[in-house]
Formats: structure tokens, C-alpha cells, sequence
């Protein structure tokens, strides 16, 4: 841009010049042919005043002494000027009054007769222009002619005499020409250059001078003002850049700050910015990591234990799952269970029962190797997973464990009966399996079985699966029933999901609760089996999964009943599932038409009041209403009441058949569902199967009912057959 | 010499055309066969009762010299008629003063025989009395006239005014000039050359014959000349006038001893300037006006 700039500069100046030089010619070619036209004039008017001259007359009357008044008064007379070549008087008839005077072997000299009165212009061999020019000289007051006056005048000399050129350079005036001319012609025989204008000469040097100093200039300025523009931004920002990108691939580390220091105040604070920023982002990183990693740990920790909880054990044994295949090793699966823990919290209460649970875990912790955590994955059930371990060492080690809960001391917590404990283990020698994944799959109920066997012995209180054990906790379930639930469970087929209404009491509205059941050909499999199976399989997750998906689909094909509602029993192993919110969203569309109610059962919530307050929280946010089951059918206390993330309190059939039972019991049952409406919540009643029973239920303050009275369960497309 | 019968008419002609025309000045032209030149007067037709005057120029100047167009102007509002020639010096019709440095090929005698023929021509115009009026050297023109053509019964007056001579080494003749003139003259040698003379000092460029012609007029011979003259004259000089710290007052004294009338005005200088041109005139008309005679 700035080279065009400076073309540009130099094409107009140049134009300039040549626009001055064009100007310079015209001007100079006026001012010559004004020059010669004034010239022209002033020999004619002075010719003319010769003409007039007293003394010419005198001479053309008499010229006795033409030569001695020619030579001496002419000459010094003011009529002859100095550019004056010759100047004679002819007479009457054009002769010269003395012809020998005039030196006749020149020719440019005037003639000895005049031929023709027309000015005319003479060349010499020399280039020089003599301009004859001739005038009559008339008798005073009269047109008779006495003589004439002719006159040969230099024109160079002339020109440069009666004239001071501005423009025409006078040491360039040239006449060129050989034959005369006349005087009308002269200028086509005249040469001559304009004068060399010093001034504009100078300019232009000037302006060339200054073209090229402005071009080093702005050379020199360009390439300082790169350095400079280099040191002071381009460099600071390369190297802040370099620094910013250090950082983005090295996010994690410190990155250390530049040494180099740079000039402008802005750059060097950015500098320190992105540093500290850069810090404080780690810091806070790190922070975050560390609370991450807190609540990371909390999520794990079971809140009563702080040992690892449900999920914490969830995870590590889907890792171990996942990882299983590549990276094989004998698994042993220990299973701890305090017998008779509900007996116990009954009677002494649940903060002695906590302590219970405190105590069995730390000392099953104490016990074990520090690289073997014990996961809390039940009410009083503790879980241990041992990676690489031999059998007889696992064996080992869980004696170990038990022996040290034996030996405990519980009467220092006011426990006056000895506590037992049941371990059941399950034990994978991968070496030996045929089928690495089944049979890792299998260690977690295989350790359920010989625990539940352990329950029943009174002395080997260790035992170790064996597929005896099996058979035996099989034989209440036939195979068919086991695979079929197991298969309906996992593929969604013949199940039967089923509906019973919980009325309202006040506005006669109406929802229904969602009851699995499954049927293949004529094979109906009730809920009791069903539940058996899936706590001994442990299918919890995948039962409540299917049949969430099954009243999604009656959702979708439309089979639930309009302005009714549904509630869905969830297991607590399926609300401590990290994906638990999710399961629920595809119902979102459905909260503006219908009530949906996800009910859990007490111990679930008490178990895990902070984490179920934020999932079920969400929920409720959301619009989906929770239903607490079998409310005092669990160890919650009355202090949870006013906390606990839930719309509705179902009392079980138990608390609702107490209504009929002595006084006492009645005021409780009465004072409770109190106690439960006045904190805010709905109160179903479960099992109202008379009217008398829906009478009472009323009068306790319930907000719903369930039961026969109303109708049994029935199937989902039933509904549909009956609109 | 006697005017020719064409000469005659001519002035007649002239003259009736003069008279039928309102009085006003009148150039003119007359070719003077005897010079082969044509000079020229300005002519202003006065009174008839009254003399014509001619006014005669001085050294090389011309009718329109202020000295003489003033005395012209003021005599024809008094009623006279005026005639103020300009002499050839050998130019016709001359209308330009000669530089000291021109081409003098005129002569004292050339001159007599002009103002000879302008006497004439007033007189075929009809001026019975005619009175003469030089000044400077035209005096002595007039007075070179008088002395040589003797024409008593036609000239009334005549007044010269600023009478001095024109030769002698107080006015700056140099004598070698004079004997060198005289001897190229002698020898036939009329080659023109500077002279001292008058107030052109050595720039008096002239033939050998035109420079001795003037030469004539000396002291003794202009004093000579007024003793002879029969015309009754009066001589004006101006009691300023720097030729008398050439010539002398003594000048005057010699003036005085001739029959000239000498009138000096005081103050006035060679040419009676400024003031002093209404004293000269004022003397000129009193010289030119008769006294009322009682009846």
C-alpha cells in the first residue's frame, strides 16, 4: 500500500513536471512570438518617427554630407539604437542616397534598391536573422513620398535587447533558414527552449530527493516499526501463545511461567494472568479432584459404616466383570450376615442395631488384608471381594474374620446375647473353569446359597458353596418357573403386568399400582416366586428395568385408563443405580395426563436418605410422585419423617388390619396417620378389603385405599378391553 | 528678386482663406524658390488698423518656443497680426529644434533670405506696416536683415529682445576652431565638424562655411550693425540674463550708445520667464501702441 502510495507520488510529480515542462513551452513560445510581435511594432513606430525626423528629410533634400551625418549625428543620435545592424535613406526611386556606403559583398546587408517595401527577414551563413525593414518618408502634411528609410535590424540582438525573457531561455534562441522570408514566416524559422526553470528544476530534485528520502524513511520506519511491532507484540503474543498451548496439552501439569519479561504492561499482566489463571484453574482443579474424590468417596461410603456401600461394591464388581476375561485370576465371593439383625433392632433398638452394624464392619475391615475393602450391600450384609487369593487362603481369611466377630464384645454396647454371624463363600478357580464369565457371574449367588446355608447351621457358620447347596435352595422353585421368570425378566416376555386401583377417599379419583406377574402358556407364576427368585438370583435391577418398560409401553399404547395414574415399585438396589433418574424420563411426556407414582420400600430411603433426597428430589422436581411403602415396616425414625423425599406414606395391610385390634394398637395406627398427614403427605391404606375396614380407614385421616374392596388386580389390556 | 505671377497667386489665395476664416493660427507653408526649401510660419490675422508682427525664434529652436508663442499669442489678443516663422536652417519645414550635434548646413545669409521672403509675404498679405521682433539670436537674424536689406520703408519697428553677439572668446569661441574652419573653407573643405559655439559648448556640429557664417556677428559688428540700421529699434534685455556675466554689463552701455531704444527689465532672465513674460509683453505693446495724441 505504501509503495503504491509513494508510485503514485512519484507518477504525479512526474506528471507535474511534464504538465510545468508543457506549461514552460506554451509559455515560452507566447512570450517569444509576443516578443517579436512587440518588437516588430516598436521598429515600425520608431521607423516611423525616423520617418518624421527633420533631419532625414534634410538628408533626402540635400545629402552634401549624407556620410559625415550618417557616420556622425545618425549614429549618435537617440533614433539609432544600439541593435541597430544598418539604418539608411533611400530616395524617391528606392536607390540608397550613397550606395558606398553599404559594404555590398554582404548579404545581409540592405539593398542598394529597394525591391519590395514587405519587411523580410535575411539569413546569414552564421545563422543569424536580420529583419529589412522599410518606411517611406512623406513631404510634412502630404502623401508625396521624398525618400525612404530602411533599416536592418539583428533580430537575435534585438531580441535580446528589448526584451527580458521569462521563459525563453535566450542563449537558445536560433534562426535557421538560408533563403529571405518573410516576416510572417519568421517564426517557422525561429528556435529556442523554454529557460530551464531552475526553481521548478530544483523542485523537482527536491521533490525526487524527497521521494527517496521518504522511501528510506518509510523503508527504515517499516522494518523498525516490525522490530518493533516484533519485540513489543508479535513476540509476546508468540510466546504467550506457545505458553497457552503448553498449557491446553499439558492441562494437568504445572506449567512454568515464561522468564521473559516483556515491554508493554499489558502483555507482561497477561502473562502473569494466564499463569495465575492458569493456577488458580489447577488449584481449584485439583480442589474439585479432592471433593470429587470425597464425594466420590461419600457416594461409596456407607454413611452408618463408612466402609464402601451398595454401589461402591456395584462398581467393582462390574470392573471385575468387565476386566475378568483379560485379566483372569482366582475370585473368591464372601458373604457376611448377622443373624437375627431385625430381632436384634427390635429389641434393642436401631441406634444399638447401628452400633451392631459399626462394629461387624470394622472388625470384618480389621481383619482383612488392607488391599481387600468389605462393602456394606445390605441392612446387615456385608460383602467381601478377594482377587487372587486361593481357596484355602479365602477360607482363611474369612475365618479369620468371624473369629474376630466373635471374640467382640457386644455387651459393652448393652447387648446381653452373643451374636452370630453367617458366611457364605463361593470360590472361582479360573484355572480350572470352562467358562470364565459364567462362572464369575455365579459366585455372588453361589455365596448367597452357602450363606443361606450357613444361616440354618448352628455351627459350621462358614460354608462354601457346593452345588449340592443349590439343588437344596432350589427345591421349593421348579427349574421351569426359575427359567421362565428368569427369562421373562431378562426378555420382557410373559410378563403380565397387572393393576390395582388405590382410590381416593376425597375426590374419587383413582391410580392404579403396577403388579408383575408372569405367565407362559398356562404356566401363572406369582409374585412370591417371582420375588424369590429374583432376590435369589439377585434380579432386582433388571425386574424393576422390565418393568418400568412395560408400563412405559402401556403408556405408549395407550392402554393405561385416562386421568388415572400408575405407581411402580422400585427395589433399593435400583434406585442406588447411577442411571436411576434416566430410567424415568421417557415418561416425562406423560405427567401432564397422568399421575405417576414411584413408590420404594422404607429401608431403602433410610438406608440412603442423602443420595435417595437428591434422586428423588430430581424426580419430584420433575413431576413424578413418591410413595413410601410399607412405612414402619423398617427401623426409620420418627425424625426422618419431616425430611423424607416423598409425596405419599403407604401403610402396609399389617398396620391397616391394626386398626381392628385392640385399643392401644388403633390409637397408635391412628396417631401415626396423624402424625403423617399433618407433616403434608398422602396415606394409602393397603388391604381394605371390607367396608367396615374402608370405614375406619377413613376416619384414621387416609387420603387413598387399597384392596380387594376395590377390586383385585387385573391386567393392563383388560383396562383396555373395558373402555 | 521679384516673386513670380504663381507666387503671387498663391499667396493671395492663401491670404483670402486666411481672411475668410475666423482668426486663429495658421500654419503656413511656403516653398522659397531662392533655398529650394519650403518653410513654415505660424500666421494669425489681426486688426487691420494695426502693424503685423514677425516673431523670429533664437539659436536653433523653432515658432514653438515658449518665448515666442507667448509674445505671438498675446500681440494677436491685443489685435495684431502675428507671423512666426520657423527657419529651415536648411530643413524644410522644419518642425523639430536642432540638437547641437545636427547636421549645421545653414548660414547666416540663407536665414536673411528667408525672413527677406516672409517680409515679403506679410506684405502681399497686405500689412502696410510690419514691425520686427526677434529674440536671442533671432535678433540678430533680424538685425543681420535690416543691415543688409535695408527695407526702411517696410519695417516700422523692430524690437530685439536678449541682443547679444555671437562671436568672441568670452562666449566660447576658440580661435583654432575659427582658423581651422577657415582653413578648411579656404580649401574648399566643407567637411562638417564640432565647434565650440554658443551653448553646444564643443558639440557644435556644422560645416566649416555654416560655423564662419555665424561667426560675423561679433561684438563690434552687432553694435556697427545699430548704428546703421535706419528703423527705429528698441532693445529688451533682462537685467538676469547670465550672457551678460559673459559679455559684461559694459554690454549694455554699448547697447545704450547705439540709437536702440535699451530697455532692461529686471530680474527677467535670457528667455523673460515666468513673471517676467508679462513684463516683456507689457513692454512690446507699449512699444507697439502710439500714445493717444491730445486733440
Amino acid at each position: 500500500m505504501l509503495a503504491l502510495l509513494i508510485g503514485n507520488l512519484y507518477y504525479q510529480t512526474q506528471a507535474i513536471q511534464t504538465s510545468l515542462q508543457q506549461k514552460n513551452q506554451i509559455q515560452a513560445q507566447e512570450e517569444i512570438s509576443f516578443a517579436l510581435e512587440e518588437n516588430i511594432i516598436n521598429l515600425t513606430s520608431n521607423l516611423l518617427e525616423l520617418a518624421e525626423w527633420d533631419e532625414i528629410r534634410q538628408q533626402i533634400e540635400d545629402p552634401s554630407y549624407y556620410y559625415y551625418w550618417h557616420e556622425d549625428r545618425l549614429k549618435g543620435s537617440p533614433y539609432f539604437k544600439k541593435h541597430y545592424s544598418q539604418l539608411e535613406i533611400y530616395d524617391a526611386n528606392k536607390w540608397l542616397l550613397m550606395p558606398y556606403i553599404t559594404d555590398n559583398n554582404s548579404e545581409t546587408n540592405l539593398p542598394l534598391q529597394i525591391t519590395s517595401e514587405e519587411p523580410t527577414v535575411i539569413f546569414s551563413p552564421k545563422n543569424e536573422a536580420f529583419l529589412h525593414l522599410f518606411e517611406p518618408v512623406f513631404e510634412p502634411d502630404s502623401k508625396t513620398i521624398l525618400g525612404y528609410i530602411g533599416l536592418s535590424v539583428a533580430l537575435h540582438q534585438n531580441l535580446l535587447t528589448e526584451h527580458e525573457f521569462s521563459f525563453v531561455n535566450p542563449d537558445s534562441i536560433r534562426f535557421t533558414g538560408t533563403n529571405p522570408v518573410p516576416l510572417s514566416e519568421l517564426e517557422s524559422h525561429l528556435q529556442f527552449e523554454p529557460i530551464t526553470n531552475s526553481v521548478s528544476n530544483d523542485l523537482w530534485q527536491l521533490i525526487n530527493n524527497f521521494t527517496t528520502y521518504v522511501i528510506i524513511l518509510l523503508i527504515i520506519s517499516t522494518i523498525l516499526i516490525i522490530i518493533i511491532f516484533q519485540i513489543l507484540f508479535s513476540g509476546p503474543m508468540e510466546t504467550l501463545s506457545n505458553y497457552v498451548q503448553q498449557l491446553k496439552k499439558q492441562p494437568k501439569e504445572a506449567a512454568k511461567i515464561t522468564q521473559e519479561r516483556f515491554l508493554i504492561r499489558e502483555f507482561e499482566e497477561l502473562k502473569h494472568s494466564i499463569h495465575d489463571y492458569h493456577r488458580d484453574l489447577q488449584t481449584t482443579q485439583n480442589a474439585l479432584k479432592t471433593q470429587y474424590k470425597i464425594v466420590w468417596e461419600q457416594a461409596r461410603r456407607d454413611a452408618l459404616t463408612n466402609i464402601y456401600n451398595r454401589r461402591a461394591f456395584d462398581e467393582a464388581w462390574n470392573e471385575l466383570v468387565a476386566t475378568f476375561e483379560y485379566n483372569p485370576s482366582n475370585i473368591t465371593f464372601i458373604l457376611f450376615d448377622c443373624d437375627f439383625f431385625k430381632a436384634l433392632n427390635d429389641t434393642y433398638g436401631h441406634e444399638i442395631g447401628d452400633d451392631v452394624i459399626r462394629i461387624t464392619a470394622k472388625t470384618i475391615q480389621d481383619s482383612l488384608p488392607s488391599e481387600f475393602p468389605v462393602y456394606r450391600i445390605g441392612g446387615d450384609e456385608f460383602a467381601i471381594i478377594l482377587a487372587g487369593v486361593a481357596r484355602h487362603e479365602a477360607f482363611d481369611i474369612a475365618k479369620k474374620c468371624l473369629k474376630a466377630l466373635k471374640s467382640y464384645n457386644f455387651s459393652g454396647i448393652g447387648i446381653k446375647e452373643k451374636l452370630a454371624f453367617s458366611v457364605g463363600i463361593s470360590h472361582l478357580d479360573y484355572q480350572s473353569s470352562k467358562n470364565l464369565r459364567n462362572d464369575l457371574l455365579n459366585l455372588p449367588r453361589q455365596a448367597d446359597i452357602a450363606m443361606y446355608k450357613a444361616k440354618q447351621a448352628h455351627q459350621h457358620k462358614i460354608q462354601c458353596y457346593k452345588t449340592e447347596l443349590e439343588q437344596e435352595s432350589l427345591s421349593l422353585v421348579s427349574n421351569q418357573v426359575i427359567n421362565t421368570i428368569v427369562d421373562a425378566i431378562h426378555t420382557g416376555k410373559y410378563i403380565s403386568m397387572h393393576l390395582q386401583g388405590i382410590h381416593s377417599v376425597t375426590d374419587g379419583t383413582l391410580y392404579y399400582e403396577s403388579l408383575i406377574r408372569v405367565q407362559k402358556e398356562g404356566l401363572y407364576i406369582y409374585p412370591s416366586d417371582i420375588f424369590s427368585v429374583v432376590e435369589r438370583r439377585r434380579l432386582e435391577v433388571e425386574m424393576d428395568t422390565q418393568i418400568i418398560q412395560q408400563m412405559l409401553n402401556a403408556f405408549k399404547e395407550e392402554l393405561i385408563p385416562q386421568h388415572t395414574g400408575v405407581s411402580i415399585n422400585i427395589s433399593g438396589k435400583t434406585l442406588l443405580q447411577p442411571q436411576f433418574v434416566d430410567l424415568f424420563q421417557p415418561f416425562l411426556p406423560y405427567l401432564k395426563d397422568y399421575k405417576i407414582v414411584i413408590e420404594i420400600i422404607e429401608n431403602t430411603l433410610i438406608d440412603h436418605m442423602e443420595y435417595a433426597k437428591t434422586v428423588l428430589n430430581t424426580l419430584r422436581a420433575q413431576g413424578f410422585l413418591i410413595a413410601l411403602d410399607d412405612f414402619g415396616s423398617g427401623y426409620s425414625s420418627i425424625r426422618y419423617l419431616a425430611h423424607m423425599p416423598v409425596d405419599i406414606i403407604k401403610f402396609d395391610m399389617s398396620m391397616t388390619l391394626a386398626l381392628d385390634a385392640d385399643e392401644k394398637t388403633k390409637n397408635i395406627i391412628i396417631a401415626t396417620a396423624k402424625m403423617v398427614r399433618n407433616s403434608g403427605y398422602d396415606l394409602v391404606l393397603e388391604g381394605v378389603e371390607t367396608e367396615a375396614m374402608f370405614k375406619k380407614a377413613k376416619q384414621a385421616g387416609a387420603t387413598h385405599v387399597q384392596g380387594y374392596l376395590f377390586g383385585k388386580p387385573k391386567s393392563i389390556p383388560s383396562f383396555h378391553e373395558t373402555k | 528678386m521679384q516673386p513670380s505671377i504663381s507666387f503671387i497667386l498663391k499667396c493671395l489665395s492663401i491670404s483670402l482663406l486666411c481672411a475668410s476664416i475666423p482668426a486663429q493660427a495658421v500654419t503656413v507653408a511656403q516653398k522659397i524658390p531662392s533655398l529650394s526649401l519650403t518653410a513654415e510660419a505660424n500666421y494669425m490675422l489681426g486688426e487691420e488698423d494695426k502693424p503685423a508682427v514677425l516673431i523670429l525664434h533664437g539659436f536653433l529652436t523653432t515658432n514653438q518656443f515658449h518665448t515666442i508663442t507667448s509674445i505671438a499669442n498675446f500681440l494677436h489678443s491685443e489685435g495684431f497680426s502675428t507671423l512666426a516663422p520657423t527657419l529651415t536652417l536648411n530643413i524644410s519645414q522644419r518642425r523639430n529644434l536642432l540638437r547641437c550635434n545636427s547636421l549645421h548646413t545653414h548660414t547666416l545669409e540663407r536665414d536673411t533670405m528667408e525672413i527677406d521672403y516672409w517680409i515679403q509675404w506679410l506684405q502681399a498679405q497686405g500689412h502696410e506696416k510690419i514691425v520686427l521682433i526677434g529674440h536671442s539670436s533671432g535678433s540678430l537674424n533680424l538685425l543681420e536683415y535690416l543691415a543688409t536689406k535695408k527695407p526702411e520703408n517696410v519695417i516700422s519697428s523692430t524690437i530685439f529682445t536678449s541682443l547679444f553677439y555671437l562671436n568672441g572668446e568670452e562666449l566660447g569661441i576658440i580661435p583654432d576652431e575659427v582658423e581651422s574652419a577657415r582653413m578648411l573653407l579656404k580649401n574648399r573643405i566643407n567637411k562638417p565638424g564640432s565647434y565650440h559655439f554658443l551653448f553646444c559648448n564643443d558639440q557644435y556640429y556644422a560645416t566649416p562655411q555654416s560655423f564662419l557664417s555665424y561667426l560675423k556677428l561679433d561684438r563690434a559688428y552687432t553694435t556697427q550693425a545699430l548704428n546703421t540700421i535706419k528703423t527705429p529699434s528698441y532693445t529688451i534685455i533682462g537685467g538676469a540674463d547670465k550672457r551678460l556675466h559673459k559679455v559684461g554689463r559694459e554690454w549694455l552701455n554699448e547697447l545704450e550708445s547705439t540709437p536702440t531704444n535699451l530697455i532692461i527689465i529686471e530680474g527677467a532672465n535670457h528667455f523673460f520667464s515666468n513673471e517676467y513674460e508679462f513684463d516683456i509683453q507689457d513692454t512690446i505693446l507699449h512699444i507697439l501702441t502710439p500714445p493717444l495724441t491730445e486733440p
